[in-house]
């Protein structure tokens, strides 16, 4: 639940259609928009970590072989204000998770969100496409 | 009360409020123990205000009520579309992602924002930085082309908040930052502390009228010293860095004053010069809005592999191109 958000929706519309968003890096250089994902696996570790977290999580592919795959989230200031805490993630945790895979092809994504068995769903809080860094 | 029924309250509410250069004189600020004005607290300068005005808003240096209420009643429609109705979204594209982002807590529309009803930052009838001179214009275009295509080379080459080490928005000035505009400040006896939760800095400023650093000494936030003038704090920032990440200054001066006009906001006015940069000083302002809560450690340099997932994109970005070359 947002319940922190103070003041919902408020905003100029003529001007945020030109304000970019921005993150911590730019999207585009690391993950690669065409390459949307739905994994489902069992959380192995969770480094709630800054700038950004990383969930480890094992997902069986279709072949019964199991991957390890690294899945970037927000940082933990951001996290706990969407909900999370520290007990969120515990090793053995059921997860899916839906994303966009790492531009070198490589078993790393950011997250969108991740979703538990009892059907919950948190938002992962991180970047997007057109995300470019700072104003130069 | 309706969502809808909220924001038109909001904004009749808003309609009158013009922040003025005076702040109110029916107001007196608490004062800290050795009886300084009471900056203390946790705030947020978030707002919807571009720094420079909109081309298409020339000459227009405040909306109208009637005009505020209305961008805030589409911004609502926006949102509106994207969220409460769940409306489909396609997978892969940016509209799928950035529906998600519209939940995001700290989206500058979400978190409370400190409404005024100018139409940039920049005040005045202008409203934008003023030009470059000729040196500072060749300057910026030689440093530009230079970067063009190398964005991604190595660390070094990328930019100081993708690489933990500074970020626009603590300035000085202080500028809102895309998200999380969140500030902290703590006073003592001959000090003001500046903190920004994104991404760790804190500015001590000392209030007891020592002079600024040498002249050699440059850093990344400059040298600030600060005095009070009445309730208003004012600030002076020297010796900054020419790699500070503040608009390609190598002289910068800032010079900031922090009024708070009633219990839940901060006046905050700049003025920036630097002759070898702009033909002519420059000023903003902007309210700061009291927030709930606390600011959250952001130990940036923690496990920044995002750094080196970008620089890998890239090697294989490379890779990929040579090869299409090669192919042709």
């Amino acid at each position: 639940m947002r319940t922190r958000v103070l003041v919902m929706l408020a905003g100029l519309g003529l001007l945020t259609a030109a304000v970019p968003v921005w993150a911590h890096h730019a999207f585009a250089a690391e993950f690669d928009q065409k390459k949307p994902l739905k994994l489902k696996g069992t959380v192995v570790r969770w480094e709630v970590t800054n700038p950004h977290s990383w969930i480890h999580m094992e997902v069986k592919g279709d072949d019964g072989q199991t991957v390890t795959w690294m899945i970037e989230g927000g940082s933990p200031n951001n996290l706990y204000r969407l909900g999370f805490t520290k007990d969120s993630l515990p090793p053995g945790a059921e997860i899916v998770v839906e994303g966009y895979q790492a531009k070198d092809g490589s078993n790393r994504a950011v997250g969108k969100n991740v979703t538990f068995t009892d059907g919950r769903r948190l938002f992962l809080g991180l970047q997007m496409p057109g995300a470019d860094g700072e104003r130069k | 009360m309706t969502r809808l029924a909220l924001i038109t309250a909001l904004a009749a509410t808003l309609a009158g409020l013009v922040l003025a250069q005076a702040p109110a004189k029916s107001w007196t600020p608490p004062r800290t123990p050795d009886g300084k004005p009471d900056l203390e607290g946790v705030w947020t300068n978030n707002t919807v205000t571009p720094l420079e005005r909109p081309k298409d808003l020339a000459g227009k240096e405040f909306y109208t009520g009637a005009e505020l209420a209305a961008g805030m009643k589409k911004e609502h429609e926006r949102l509106d579309q994207n969220v409460e109705e769940g409306r489909p979204t396609q997978p892969g594209t940016a509209d799928d992602v950035h529906y998600d982002f519209s939940e995001y807590g700290l989206d500058r529309a979400q978190t409370k924002l400190a409404w005024n009803r100018r139409t940039s930052i920049i005040v005045g009838t202008g409203g934008t930085i003023p030009p470059l001179t000729p040196e500072a214009a060749k300057r910026r275009a030689e440093r530009r082309a230079k970067a063009k295509g190398h964005q991604f080379d190595g660390p070094e080459s990328m930019s100081l908040s993708a690489r933990c080490i500074a970020r626009a928005n603590v300035g000085p000035p202080l500028l809102p930052a895309a998200y999380n505009s969140n500030l902290q400040i703590v006073q003592g006896a001959g000090y003001v502390v500046i903190e920004a939760e994104m991404i760790h800095d804190a500015r001590v400023i000392p209030t007891d009228g020592r002079p600024h650093i040498a002249k050699n000494i440059k850093q990344w936030m400059g040298d600030s010293v600060g005095h009070w003038e009445g309730n208003t704090l004012v600030i002076d920032t020297t010796n900054f860095t020419d790699l500070n990440p503040f608009e390609d200054a190598q002289n910068l001066h800032v010079v900031e004053r922090l009024t708070r006009v009633d219990p839940d906001t901060i006046l905050y006015q700049f003025t920036v010069e630097d002759p070898g940069m702009w033909t002519k000083p420059w000023s903003g302002e902007l309210p700061i809005s009291k927030i709930d809560g606390q600011l959250y450690e952001y130990a940036c340099h923690e496990a920044n592999y995002g750094l080196v997932n970008t620089l890998r994109g890239a090697r294989v970005a490379e890779e990929e191109a040579a090869k299409k070359k090669e192919g042709k």
